[in-house]
């Protein structure tokens, strides 16, 4: 058995065990030992990768960015066309992800609400329903409810089928080719309006740090919300009605075989939307019930007792708390939106790995610099949106010795 | 006389009144499940009329316009116009969705490995069983090699050949403990000892009657397993459920012990080892499983040597490895940060170096309380071994997908999707309530009751 010298390691005659276990040593060792094994591993793979290279005749390098994408993409939200760069074709493709991306979270951070309150109801049928819901959708693969309901789209009418057309006020149109809704086109002063939308926005800011440091000094409430919310409606408004309505729309309409006109969105981003949504509402639905629950009746009890009355209960003492649960794993939720929309490559929706690590891939052969480029992509979004969530959390943390 | 008095002016409570009726029984649940107040009552018919109308679907289309016996898709669409499920198509294609295009006349094999695994596992519902941690780390550790011998056949190579008897012996190992142990009541291990007339001497001494045991096994499952004589099925033609059982279980297995190295990599005070750690879990997690995969099977080849030329499967289940330990390993660090401090400091003070504290103390907490989380990216991993279709293995979904293209069978999408939904939601809803039951039983002592 080792006995403990206070004196530290002996000085004379040591052996290589013991300067191994020695503290002030051990750990150097290890990280020497690991650190080489990461370069011999790193080396031996550039090595390989080297040669394979040289034995295909490639080469390295991001040159390929600036030459000509010889395919079309089957639906863009910016400008493309075959003929521009690989690099169009990348900005494209992550202009693909974040629109459905976008659309995604909305949709899901509602419903999730929605779903999440409804399986705390007292009413024992919508409760039941509302877990049903909940169990039924997240034990099935992602995957399947995209194919799922890609598969049932296609059996949705023909746009040249009038009598079953799914038609909202005749503007907006689902079909098996995609859903056509009109499309806004801004007429001359209409960068006035979007100016006013945005004084108003800064103003209802303003008056919002106004009426926090009015109470805090005298005590006084305002009614901060009601004039930000008329602040930022009216001031675009009235300058709308002031420029005589200088916003028109481009309604689709059915012109030989397809609807023209209008703004459309392919019938993949359809399903893909709707799949993401079903599953991603679940985890949110689940996030938002432990938040809730996760404030102690007590604190309730306690803010009767001070007099406050029930909705100032809810919006200052039981909502923050719960938003301190319910926050971080939906964050993590939308994270898993945008890494999932992913799965578009599965239905042909034109997503940034569909068209550039498939399609530029299979072209180009540049894997290496393709699969980075991509990786770069998702890790940007995501290490933003964790540093967003470490804000937040530092800001809302229990602050404990 | 004081005594009628004394009775007469006694408080003398009258027996309570029964609750009014509408609040207790039957009525009264309704009055205050469903029909609290107005509101209430409109939300319970709305939710009734929407039980109806999916109850009414379900029923309409999967049994009473739904066709059972069938030879191609048309025959179906010629009955029920196509209102109703094509179960027949499920019966025909059953045996493809399940192992893919493994020949007929070897799937004995598949099925065999499926036993095998399961009696393995067994011993671990059983109560008078001791050792189980050793019992699954042999399963978990030396079973895909005797899987991967039974199932890959042909001339396996001397590794695998060694590996598969090391499993072998161990399962024999393992199923005649669970024999001594509910025969004699004793252990292998003590058997074994006092069989060779080894418990008299030094506790030392009894790990060589082990070995020697071992030795013993080892030989005879060496020259069992080089009487096998297989017909070799390469990967390229595994497929269907077994294919994703196959990646989803080595994910599985793996993920743990890989998950728990890099949390506590990640939690290192050596700068060099979190740093690789840290940039290792944060680039895998922040990127989609679909990205590693091609990655996997687009970069891999670059990156090995062209001799090496590595099965697509083999990739995968890199990829799939490497992505399940970087989930893993946040899950168990999360356990490992909820673990009490004290525990820590309790352990060393004890004088236990740092990996007896990790495996004696701090993990078994640790892991206790992250049941519900390891199992659901368990369950996660299982659901998102499906995206392996992506890049062209014959997985379950794949498999059901090449039905539909079958010119007998064109257009049969829709079942074999909602068949293999069933199989997932069933898979994975059983999973999330056992894990439920873990809790509660064996992490009840440490969570919010």
């Amino acid at each position: 058995m080792a006995v403990v010298d206070k004196a530290g390691p002996r000085k004379d005659a040591r052996s290589f065990s013991e300067i191994l276990n020695d503290e002030r040593y051990r750990s150097v060792f290890y990280q020497v030992i690991v650190a080489l094994a990461v370069i011999w591993t790193a080396n031996y793979l550039i090595t390989n990768t080297a040669e394979n290279l040289q034995a295909r005749g490639m080469s390295a390098g991001f040159g390929f960015l600036g030459s000509t994408a010889g395919f079309s993409i089957a639906w863009s939200i910016i400008d493309y066309e075959a003929g521009d760069t690989y690099f169009d074709v990348y900005l494209v493709g992550i202009a693909n992800t974040l629109i459905v991306s976008f659309f995604a979270i909305i949709a899901t951070t509602f419903f999730g609400f929605i779903v999440g309150v409804m399986r705390l109801s007292k009413n024992f049928l919508v409760s039941k329903l509302a877990s049903a819901f909940v169990e039924v959708m997240r034990n099935v693969p992602l995957l399947l409810h995209i194919l799922f309901w890609f598969t049932l789209s296609a059996a949705l009418p023909s746009p040249r089928d009038k009598e079953n057309q799914i038609a909202l006020f005749d503007s907006v149109f689902l079909n098996n080719r995609g859903l056509y809704v009109p499309a806004p086109v801004p007429g001359e002063g209409f960068n006035i309006v979007v100016i006013m939308a945005l004084i108003g926005i800064a103003a209802a800011y303003g008056v919002s740090v106004w009426a926090k440091k009015r109470q805090l000094d005298t005590g006084q409430k305002f009614p901060a919300f009601w004039t930000g919310v008329g602040l930022i409606i009216g001031l675009p408004l009235v300058a709308f009605v002031a420029l005589g309505s200088p916003l028109s729309f481009d309604y689709p309409s059915l012109q030989g075989f397809n609807f023209q006109g209008g703004a459309d969105v392919p019938r993949a981003f359809c399903a893909l939307l709707f799949a993401l949504v079903l599953y991603h509402t679940v985890f949110m639905a689940e996030a938002v019930r432990a938040g809730i629950l996760s404030v102690s009746h007590g604190q309730t009890e306690a803010s009767y007792s001070l007099g406050l009355k029930p909705s100032w209960t809810l919006r200052l003492v039981v909502i923050p708390q719960a938003m301190r649960a319910v926050v971080p794993p939906m964050i993590s939720n939308w994270m898993n939106v945008v890494k999932n929309s992913s799965l578009a490559i599965a239905i042909g929706y034109p997503d940034l790995v569909a068209v550039f690590m498939q399609t530029s891939l299979n072209q180009s052969g540049h894997a290496i610099e393709i699969v980075a480029m991509v990786m770069l992509f998702y890790m940007t979004v995501s290490l933003t949106i964790s540093a967003a969530l470490n804000y937040y959390n530092k800001i809302v943390q229990i602050k404990e010795r | 006389m004081t005594d009628a008095t004394q009775s007469d002016t006694a408080f003398r409570p009258k027996p309570s009144l029964p609750p009014p009726a509408n609040t207790v029984g039957a009525v009264g649940w309704l009055r205050k499940n469903l029909f609290g107040g107005p509101v209430d009552t409109i939300l319970t018919v709305v939710s009734l009329y929407l039980v109806y109308l999916i109850v009414q679907f379900a029923i309409e289309y999967g049994i009473i316009n739904a066709i059972w016996s069938a030879d191609t898709y048309r025959e179906c669409l010629d009955i029920n116009r196509g209102e109703g499920a094509c179960w027949a198509g499920i019966g025909v294609w059953f045996n493809s969705m399940m192992y893919g295009r493994y020949p007929d006349e070897e799937q004995w094999r598949v099925n065999l490995g499926g036993i095998i695994l399961l009696l393995w596992l067994i011993p671990f519902w059983l109560p008078k069983i001791t050792g189980k941690i050793q019992i699954g780390m042999s399963a978990v550790l030396t079973f895909p090699f005797l899987g991967a011998a039974l199932f890959l056949g042909g001339e396996f190579g001397i590794f695998l050949h060694v590996m598969a008897s090391v499993a072998l012996t161990l399962f024999a190992a393992v199923w005649l403990h669970v024999a001594t142990t509910y025969v004699f009541g004793r252990s292998l291990a003590e058997l074994l000892v006092s069989a060779t007339g080894f418990a008299g001497k030094d506790d030392r001494l009894h790990k060589y009657v082990l070995l020697g045991a071992f030795g013993v096994g080892f030989v005879l499952s060496l020259v069992y397993l080089g009487s096998w004589d297989l017909v070799e099925i390469p990967t390229t033609i595994w497929g269907g459920l077994f294919l994703t059982l196959v990646i989803s279980g080595i994910g599985i297995a793996s993920a743990l012990p890989n998950g728990i190295l890099l949390a506590l990599g990640r939690r290192s005070k050596m700068p060099v080892i979190r740093v690789f750690c840290t940039a290792f879990i944060e680039l895998f997690r922040s990127v989609p499983l679909i990205t590693i995969l091609f990655m996997a099977v687009t970069m891999m080849p670059l990156f090995l040597p062209v001799e090496l030329n590595p099965p697509k499967l083999a990739m995968v289940i890199v990829a799939v490895c490497i992505f399940a330990a970087a989930y893993m390993a946040e899950t168990v660090r999360g356990g490992l940060q909820a673990v009490n401090k004290g525990q820590y400091e309790a352990a060393q003070a004890m004088g236990l170096n740092f990996w007896k504290m990790m495996a004696l103390i701090v993990m078994p907490q640790a892991l206790k309380l992250m049941i519900p989380n390891i199992v659901g990216s368990f369950m996660g991993l299982m659901k998102d071994t499906t995206l392996v279709s992506i890049i062209g293995l014959y997985d379950i979904l794949l498999m059901g997908k090449a039905a539909g293209q079958n010119p007998n069978w064109l257009g049969f999408h829709t079942e074999p999707l909602l068949f293999t939904a069933m199989f997932f939601f069933v898979l994975c809803f059983a999973m999330s309530k056992y894990s439920q039951h873990l809790e509660r039983t064996i992490g009840g002592g440490y969570g919010r009751r």
